[in-house]
């Protein structure tokens, strides 16, 4: 413990230290702002820098930026409904409807206050747990882990909606969307169609940024108007402190399963993140107002962000197996220094350990107090024409798809995953278990195999005391739920919106995308087969139940999730205006081909506030120009090389 | 307003400096190191780790950013620089082990040659074989009969492990191979499980993570996969001198030397491929060889910077850095495999491993 209190004197006396931390946290904060990027982002940024400055003001100033930049991804995703990460969804579908309610407010102070809190109890079990980590750590053997990859996907059975068969459909199109790419237990690339850019699978920071934050902004601008329908100020600051308060336990609770999420591998940050949100989802009695606005779907998940990156760094220092990219970068730094991961770490440089704890629970701190200043302006925006707020957010976002990979490919998937989202939105489908099923594909996948060919015989796996109790609490929660229905014997009735359509033709579309998927995974190698084929399967019967009940009459209408009760007239043209921006954003892509990005983003603006904004020419041309400086400033700052196109503009 | 001038007036006699002056080749250009990997990955360390020591050492100092292409394993970011990239000495690219082993075995989306290619330095690494104390196994002889059946944990039989698999296959181990682990670090955590009871690590890791569990008897290390020096022949790790390498352990287990065996050949060369030479920075064919000259100047010098070799020690780990000219034939030698031993190796992915290539 002297240690501890040691470097805690240290980092606060030294004016070097707690000055590189605050411009971490700096850093981080604005990053964080920007959709799509994260940590990686961050410490790229920083990387240079650290490198000249000693080990501890270094680890204190990417420490900084690691830990504040999921409390600043808060605020796109509940002003504008893009979420900053994938770590951020749960909060966008909360958030983002308290902020058209114009309760934005009390959501963000909600976020804030979870998430600093996260992040200290996150810090604190780091600080308990290094001691104990080792062993912890090492008693999670594959058997453990697999079955707690089925536990996370378990979670998402609490987000169903309102149609549960749809919403597990949508889970199996996750776990079926997370196979495609190179087989973790086979050498075999599934469903790449030739394309290069495919065989290392689709990225989940573009499945964020396309299924949820273009969507959502594609939504956005086809209702037009500003972000919040109701104009009356959120008097929400204090009542947001009062929801975290009154859900203490549940801050708790969501911050345990972020930092146990962190620490052991295999599930990994974002899918941490869901399970908290599911979590909140289960144990709350009424569970109606989830995806309408819940505040505490916003409490769980931002605690259990905060915490996850405290957790993950209890495998990177102690086993040099980091948790993401953004610790790995980490680790990189430290050789520079000497500093080698491992369990020498412990005896040789604990006082660098408690320098990261305490560093992160100061940036948490300096995180949220600079957001909770920040955010009244920022809340404001939420009162603009979101018309005159869409092409910079538009623009931020191809650019964070563009430097995920720096492929042409990128961009492609960006609006392709973007129409889906739209598409999934409209006709009813739930994305939540689809994102569920994403991040948990690949390590259930891998697990499962791992499992099996590690312990040829079951006996030898299935009747571990772990893999025994993770069973039971798989299963626990599905029996009670049987047990409530069996006593309660009243299913509600189901609603009858009439008009079969559109809904019906997108369950058609997965049916096929499915019966497709099982067709074509015959073929694989055995072990690269047996998930698509499985997956697809059950989704192929249970899209065709789900089929053949709408044929009977039982179909939703298209509906705006976001506003149940708008006319049907209402709600059409809304999406004729979306598919038209969908298009636009199509031809934009197209054009980047040939023109650049540069160009093209600069056209599309152009004609977006001209035609749509309906803003003057001169007003229209300036405001552009304004982007294309502003895109080339933040490329510059990222490292990144605007893509030229075959005109070489 | 005087300290305004001031300034002004520096920045004006700044600007017509380099015109007065013979400018060097880089002065005022920003160099673009490729990655064909994500962000925080061994080359992508690697890469970061030269970077600031290029800007102070190439003449003109230019300015030096790492761009990440993830993709396809690397061959997408190896792929857009055989086909896009400037000639102009601005844009260079790193390559791995796992770079090189799908071009030696002709994979068809390879469309990349390094032969085509100017190197400006190459590092390696190299790589502990390692046993847990329950086999029995103490030294290379004891691998044929070990106290229970040998398993390993692998990432994908096409990558670096195609190297340990080989391995296997010279030193006639029988040996289950469980593929799927995620990297090196979780096929370790499963080793220190005892879920698998053989592993490698690349010999820094082996130094950071394994010689801990070594010292409290729970691993027991029992050869180094060997380096290719510039002569084509197989030596000890440098930085685990104490260890026999393959060469070595095939005598130790046959009594008599490998060198004109098939499978010695494919081990051999996918050695010298995947490890002794794994970091390569390479610059397009057709580059200026002013900028090629000028790059590969700063390698020589930056080795005698003392904080290059402080900082160099645990990111090199005790492997020379060397000069893109010097190591070139020895580099080009490592790629160049006879058409029967792609066959052979072809053969054992297809066999024993259903790899379809």
């Amino acid at each position: 413990m002297a240690e501890a209190l040691g470097a805690a004197v240290e980092l606060f006396a030294n004016p070097t230290r707690l000055g590189m931390l605050m411009l971490g946290s700096a850093v981080g904060l604005v990053v964080g702002i920007l959709p799509g990027m994260g940590g990686i982002v961050a410490v790229a940024i920083l990387l240079p820098f650290m490198l000249k400055l000693d080990p501890f003001a270094a680890l204190a100033m990417a420490t900084g930026a690691l830990a504040v930049v999921h409390t600043s991804d808060t605020i796109t995703s509940v002003l504008i409904g893009a979420p900053g990460s994938a770590a951020a969804v749960p909060t966008m579908i909360e958030g983002h409807p308290m902020a058209r309610r114009g309760e934005a407010a009390r959501a963000l102070a909600a976020a804030y206050l979870s998430s600093l809190l996260g992040g200290v109890i996150g810090a604190l079990g780091l600080t308990l747990s290094i001691p104990l980590a080792r062993p912890i750590v090492l008693s999670f053997a594959s058997p453990e882990l697999f079955l707690l990859t089925v536990l996370g996907v378990s979670f998402a059975g609490n987000l169903l909606g309102k149609e549960p068969l749809k919403g597990l459909a949508a889970g199996l199109l996750g776990l079926l969307l997370g196979t495609v790419g190179p087989a973790p237990a086979a050498a075999e690339v599934r469903f790449a169609f030739g394309q290069v850019y495919l065989t290392d699978g689709i990225d989940l920071a573009l499945v964020a940024l396309g299924v949820f934050g273009l969507a959502e902004v594609t939504s956005l601008m086809a209702r037009g108007g500003a972000v919040a329908q109701r104009t009356e100020l959120g008097t929400g600051w204090w009542e947001g402190v009062r929801d975290v308060w009154r859900h203490r336990w549940l801050v708790v609770r969501g911050a345990l399963i972020g930092m146990w999420a962190g620490v052991l591998p295999a599930i990994g940050a974002t899918a941490g993140t869901l399970m908290a949100y599911g979590h909140a989802v289960a144990s709350s009695r009424d569970r109606s107002r989830f995806g309408k606005g819940d505040v505490r779907g916003i409490i769980a998940p931002e605690a259990a962000n905060n915490a996850v990156e405290a957790g993950d760094l209890v495998p990177t220092l102690l086993f040099g197996v980091p948790g993401g990219a953004p610790s790995a970068m980490l680790l990189g730094a430290l050789l520079a220094y000497g500093i080698l991961p491992g369990p020498r770490i412990v005896t040789e440089h604990l006082d660098l350990i408690y320098t990261v704890v305490w560093s992160f629970a100061l940036a948490n701190f300096v995180g949220a107090g600079v957001m909770f200043a920040a955010s009244p302006a920022l809340a404001r925006l939420t009162y603009v024409p979101f018309h005159r707020i869409a092409p910079p957010i538009v623009l931020a976002m191809v650019l964070a798809a563009y430097q995920e990979t720096q492929h042409f490919g990128d961009l492609v998937s960006l609006v392709a995953l973007g129409v889906v989202g739209y598409a999934l939105k409209v006709t009813g489908w739930p994305r939540g278990p689809l994102l569920i099923g994403f991040v948990l594909s690949n390590p259930l996948e891998r697990y499962y195999f791992l499992t099996v060919h590690l312990y040829p015989r079951p006996e030898d796996w299935l009747l571990r005391p772990g893999v025994v109790v993770l069973a039971l609490l798989v299963v626990a929660p599905f029996a009670w739920r049987a047990f409530q229905w069996w006593r309660a014997r009243e299913r509600p009735a189901e609603q009858e919106r009439g008009a079969r359509g559109a809904t019906t033709v997108a369950t058609a579309v997965v049916l096929s995308v499915f019966v497709y998927a099982a067709w074509t995974a015959r073929g694989f190698l055995p072990d690269a087969a047996l998930m698509p084929v499985s997956v697809a399967a059950v989704g192929a019967v249970l899209t065709a139940v789900q089929l053949a009940r709408e044929l009977r009459g039982r179909a939703s209408a298209v509906a705006d999730e976001d506003e149940p009760d708008a006319p049907p007239q209402v709600v059409g043209a809304r999406v004729r205006r979306a598919t038209l921006y969908l298009a636009s954003l199509g031809v934009y892509v197209a054009a980047t081909w040939y023109t650049g990005l540069v160009w093209a983003s600069a056209l599309w603006s152009l004609w977006f506030l001209r035609r749509v904004a309906r803003l003057s020419w001169a007003a229209s041309l300036a405001y552009t120009a304004g982007l294309v400086v502003g895109l080339q400033v933040l490329a510059s700052v990222l490292g990144l090389y605007l893509p030229r196109g075959r005109l070489g503009l | 307003m005087k300290r305004l001038c001031a300034v002004l007036g520096l920045l004006v006699a700044l600007s017509g400096l380099p015109a007065a002056a013979q400018q060097p080749y880089y002065a005022g250009r920003t160099i673009e190191i490729i990655v064909p990997f994500a962000p925080g990955g061994g080359s992508d360390i690697d890469a970061r780790f030269f970077a600031p020591f290029l800007e102070k050492y190439v003449p003109g100092n230019p300015r030096v950013v790492v761009r990440n292409m993830p993709g396809g394993g690397s061959i997408l970011g190896a792929n857009f620089f055989a086909e896009n990239a400037r000639t102009d000495g601005t844009q260079l690219l790193v390559t791995s082990g796992s770079t090189m082993i799908p071009y030696i075995l002709g994979v068809p989306q390879v469309r990349y040659d390094p032969t085509k290619w100017e190197l400006i330095k190459v590092n390696g690494v190299g790589g502990v074989l390692y046993v847990a104390p329950r086999t029995g196994v103490r030294k290379p002889e004891d691998l044929a009969r070990p106290a229970e059946r040998l398993v390993y944990g692998g990432i994908s039989a096409t990558g670096l492990d195609l190297v340990t698999l080989l391995l296997f296959e010279v030193l006639g181990l029988d040996v289950r191979v469980v593929m799927g682990f995620e990297g090196r670090g979780p096929a370790r955590l499963a080793f220190e499980r005892g879920e698998t009871n053989i592993d490698y690590q690349t010999t820094p890791a082996y130094l950071s993570q394994v010689v801990p569990l070594v010292q409290q008897g729970k691993a027991v290390p029992v050869l180094s996969m060997g380096f290719v020096n510039e002569r084509g022949v197989m030596v000890r790790d440098p930085s685990a001198p104490d260890l026999p390498s393959a060469y070595e352990a095939y005598q130790a287990l046959f009594r008599r030397k490998p060198d004109g065996l098939m499978r010695w050949k494919a081990y051999q060369s996918m050695v010298a491929a995947a490890f002794t030479f794994q970091k390569a920075l390479w610059a397009p064919g057709g580059t200026p060889a002013e900028a090629v000259q000028a790059l590969r100047g700063a390698v020589d010098r930056m080795r005698q910077d003392p904080q290059f070799r402080e900082q160099g020690k645990q990111v090199l780990e005790g492997y020379e850095v060397l000069r893109g000219d010097l190591a070139k034939p020895a580099v080009l030698r490592a790629t160049r495999v006879t058409l029967d031993v792609k066959r052979f190796i072809t053969e054992l992915l297809r066999s024993k491993y259903q790899v379809r290539l």
